[in-house]
């Protein structure tokens, strides 16, 4: 019995994994876009004030849509809102413009999207939509909100879909997959809603 | 105190006596248990990582077996509870195996707890900081505790009794056979309690499952006493009359039938019902998802069951081969369904409906044999021992001459 | 152990009794001896516990957290700092916040805005030095079917290219610090415990490992440490408390604690920082100005798995499409920045 034990007949093989491979991305807080805050075009390595050409330029006659010939790479998805002069102002093009047609300072772009997204501003305003980082409790330390532009592009606005961070790949999980559990008859998903489409730009979302 | 110490020194080496069958049994019984202690050594260097126990499922085979042996310790009470109630004196003569069974189920309840913890050298916690009476399972302790006293004391007590050859004094253990009555229903209801408060688990969170305890170990012990019974009178000079076996047989019929009872009304109520609560039931018996990891054991275990059942109400079953099969079909079919069948499927889906199965690993399950071992090796001794000692043949008076001792040696 | 039943095996014909013969005494040592043996090679094993498994005198007798003296706590504190040290070569000073007065901790997460990019998963890890192998993680975001709310309908494990898919909705789950905590309730050595800000947290050196709280828990929240933690010393977070993020031990539970090492003095939980899209919120809910105290007075709220009574401090949110007109909007120019 004692050699039979001495020869260690139950080894231990640990089904442990190996530590998953998380890519740094994962972990980094840096906001999807860092947009400049102020008028600043950049052609190349030279770097341009809106109105360096614009103060130039007399505004075009805003009666229909046009085909830009300048800022091709400015692709505008943003719902109904189909006018650049809607949002940018026509005489001052280093600054935005409200319903009154008055001015809004650049690093101000939140007063813009107000201009449509109201309760989204509402809620922007009291922190239930958009970044606080920072911290909590601001008589300890500073707090940062993040802007609209921080997060969603003007001219594109939902939020960039992105790849998903690795999965869960707990001990002795077994063999798991997406999309393993069968369906019975449920009316409530009989509408076959952009079933598997990676949603976002597909799927402009009103109001926001 | 001397006499005690001579009488456990008796105690001690009685248990090696035996013919050769007696040895080989507690051989391989032996061999069981250190294989086992030999696997819970590396369960203790590397974790309960040598389980198959996950986060999903966090409890397993220890587990499942500390909640059937628990049911299996009350069936001393189904045995007492006729003789010192209703005073029917068939069984009086096999009381003290039930107890003695009691005795040796607890101390493989708590070996199963102890190999379940993952910080067994942490055990001291308990008495530094006691959660009670809020935590169900400081309950568990108190009653698993309590109990094996009380039987402990019992068994000791009128086993001592007898070796010294005196009449045992009705003052110094009637009080606590009532009191371990009682106690035998608590353990039970108190172990269906750890389940039954979890809210966050529909599976257990029902009024039926404390009920449906207590029917299936008063079938399964006293079962299970009926089959050590036959063989206590077979190997030893104990006489246990056949109308013994059929009172057993009795309880075992109505216990079966209520057991049964209970577990229609349960899978009615989940599956008539059908509502979110369904999944772990759906789990066990049809398999969720493509996973089915539990649906033959819970099918044997109903077949077990319901066979068992059907021998039982027959009348054939006051033959003893037929009340033997049934005996033993209840026995593992009850294993089946109150270990694995109760404790796993509540893991299974998760509360985030993620689904991991649950298979032992080798080592988990030589620790459970090991345990398994343990314990019939501590009951064989202990009916070992006591068979003579209660028959007169052991006696403190008689140890004097050496030779009435070997003769009862070679018997 | 029953151990010594053994010797009978060895010799096969002596049965007697008389031991005081010499053939019986022999008998009894071999036979002694082999029971011996055989246990001492069952124990074998034991010969690969590494030193840091056995508890040392000082550890066995360390006392429970809310025991420990503040002299208590230094010699603690600066044993576990040196361990941590030893083991992953990483100069550190376990703190111990105090929980702040006045400040009852709440998170909200927005559901209208997860896109379930799983970032919170990974920066959690690495906050709090949970084991990379086996993995442990506190956070499962579930991917879940619109139209329901049934968790066992949700994905735990998908992998598209691009999230969010449209046809879905995200709903991340962690501790949900529960008022009436199924998990406290249940522990039989008080190994946890809720503090005074809503925070329930374990004394890792007090568990006892026997997983109840894990089966309590009805949002599958705790975790066990099945195996020895591993984590690469360069991964090790520095910034470590008693009661949250210092490394583990295999054996016990842990378990999210809101960051109470960060939240504890000031800071926002690893989890929300790392959110790019701005869904977790996080603040004292005692305070009437906080996001959390607005969202909660004005958002509509949804609380996971309310019937099982747990009362949780972390509830979900939606936005709704344009209602509430009869609010009035703030005037513009008072939301500059922030």
């Amino acid at each position: 019995m004692a050699l039979l034990l001495v020869l260690n007949p139950l080894p231990f093989h640990s089904p442990v994994a190996p530590p998953a491979q998380i890519p740094g991305w994962a972990t980094d807080t840096t906001p999807v876009r860092q947009p400049k805050m102020k008028p600043e075009y950049q052609v190349a390595l030279f770097k341009f004030e809106c109105n360096a050409c614009h103060g130039i330029i007399p505004p075009p006659a805003n009666t229909q849509v046009r085909t830009v010939t300048q800022h091709r790479e400015v692709v505008l998805k943003h719902g109904i809102n189909t006018w650049c002069l809607n949002c940018h102002h026509p005489q001052n093009r280093n600054v935005l413009v409200n319903d009154r047609g008055e001015e809004i300072p650049w690093d101000q772009p939140q007063r813009l999207c107000a201009k449509c997204h109201g309760p989204v501003y509402r809620d922007w305003l009291h922190g239930a939509h958009g970044r606080t980082n920072g911290y909590w409790d601001t008589s300890r330390g500073e707090q940062s909100r993040r802007k609209c532009i921080e997060c969603h592009d003007p001219h594109q606005p939902p939020f960039p879909p992105m790849r998903p961070a690795p999965g869960p790949e707990t001990l002795r999980m077994g063999p798991q997959g997406p999309g393993e559990h069968g369906e019975v008859h449920n009316p409530l998903r009989l509408t076959g809603y952009g079933e598997g489409v990676a949603a976002g730009y597909l799927e402009p979302e009103e109001g926001n | 105190m001397k006499k005690y110490a001579t009488f456990l020194w008796d105690c001690f080496r009685l248990s090696f006596v035996g013919d050769w069958r007696y040895h080989l049994w507690m051989t391989i019984l032996t061999l069981v248990s250190l294989a086992g202690l030999n696997a819970y050594c590396h369960q203790l260097v590397h974790g309960l990582v040598a389980t198959g126990m996950t986060d999903q499922v966090s409890w397993g085979l220890y587990i499942a077996n500390f909640t059937y042996l628990v049911g299996l310790a009350a069936a001393a009470a189904m045995l007492v509870i006729p003789v010192y109630i209703y005073r029917n004196m068939h069984l009086h003569d096999v009381v003290i195996f039930g107890e003695l069974l009691a005795v040796a189920v607890i101390v493989m309840c708590l070996l199963f707890v102890m190999v379940d913890l993952g910080r067994p050298d942490r055990f001291m916690h308990l008495l530094w900081r006691f959660n009670f009476p809020i935590s169900m399972l400081t309950w568990d302790v108190i009653a698993l505790n309590g109990y094996l006293l009380l039987n402990l004391h019992i068994c000791g007590y009128l086993i001592y009794c007898a070796y010294c050859g005196r009449k045992p004094s009705p003052v110094f253990y009637v009080p606590f056979v009532f009191i371990a009555i009682v106690w035998a229903i608590s353990i039970h209801t108190v172990t269906a309690f750890l389940y039954v408060g979890l809210g966050g688990r529909p599976f257990w969170n029902s009024a039926i499952i404390a009920p449906r305890f207590l029917a299936s170990a008063f079938a399964a012990g006293p079962a299970f006493i009926i089959l050590t019974l036959q063989i206590v009178r077979r190997f030893t000079r104990h006489r246990v009359a056949d109308d013994a076996l059929l009172a057993l047989r009795r309880i075992v019929q109505v216990a079966m039938i209520i057991n049964i009872f209970l577990l229609i009304c349960e899978v009615f109520t989940e599956f008539y019902t059908d509502s979110a609560h369904v999944a772990s039931s759906q789990y066990l018996y049809f398999g969720l998802h493509g996973r089915h990891g539990l649906v033959p054991w819970i099918w044997t275990a109903i077949g077990m069951n319901l066979v068992a059942t059907l021998l039982l109400v027959l009348p054939a079953s006051r033959g003893l081969r037929v009340l033997n099969l049934a005996c033993i079909l209840a026995i593992a079919g009850i294993w089946i369904e109150k270990g694995m069948g109760l404790i796993v499927p509540a893991f299974v889906p998760t509360p985030l409906g993620e689904i991991v199965e649950y298979y032992p690993t080798v080592h988990e399950i030589v620790i459970g044999a090991g345990i398994w071992a343990f314990g019939l090796l501590l009951y064989t001794i202990f009916v070992r021992v006591s068979v003579p000692v209660l028959a007169g043949e052991l006696t403190y008076d008689k140890r004097a001459g050496r030779s009435v001792q070997m003769g009862l040696a070679k018997e | 152990m029953g151990d010594s039943r053994e010797q009978d095996t060895g010799s096969a014909a002596e049965r007697n009794s008389s031991e005081l013969t010499r053939r019986g005494f022999l008998s009894h040592g071999v036979v002694a001896l082999a029971g011996t043996s055989a246990v001492a090679a069952a124990l074998a094993p034991l010969a690969h516990l590494k030193r840091d498994d056995i508890p040392t005198i000082e550890e066995f007798l360390q006392k429970h957290y809310k025991e420990m003296t503040a002299e208590d706590k230094e010699r603690v504190f600066s044993r576990i700092a040196k361990a941590v040290e030893s083991r992953y070569q990483v100069r550190t000073k376990l703190a111990d916040p105090p929980p702040m007065a006045g400040v009852e901790f709440v998170y909200g997460l927005n559901l209208s805005r997860c896109i379930g990019c799983r970032k919170c998963v990974h920066a959690c890890v690495e906050e709090n030095n949970q084991s990379r192998s086996p993995e442990i993680q506190y956070i499962r975001v579930l991917e879940m079917q619109k139209g329901s709310i049934d968790v066992e309908t949700s994905d735990h494990h998908y992998d598209p290219p691009l999230v969010p898919n449209s046809a879905k909705y995200y709903m991340p789950v962690q501790c949900h610090q529960c008022a009436d905590p199924p998990c406290v309730k249940v522990c039989p050595v008080e190994a946890t415990w809720q503090e005074p800000d809503g925070i329930t947290v374990i004394d890792y050196d007090w568990c006892i490992g026997c997983r109840y709280c894990e089966a309590a828990c009805p949002y599958w929240a705790r975790r066990f440490n099945f195996a020895e933690p591993e984590i690469a010393p360069d991964q090790v977070n520095p910034n470590m408390a008693y009661l949250s993020n210092r490394p583990r031990e295999k054996g016990v539970m842990e378990k999210c604690t809101y960051c109470l090492h960060r939240t504890r003095v000031g800071r926002m939980p690893a989890c929300l920082e790392v959110c790019p899209t701005g869904s977790r919120k996080f603040g004292n809910v005692l305070d009437p100005a906080s996001e959390v105290a607005y969202i909660l007075r004005h958002k509509r709220v949804y609380v996971f798995k309310e019937d099982v009574g747990t009362i949780p401090r972390f509830f979900y949110y939606f936005d709704e499409r344009g209602s509430r007109y009869s609010e009035p909007i703030a005037p513009a120019g008072t939301g500059g920045s922030g």
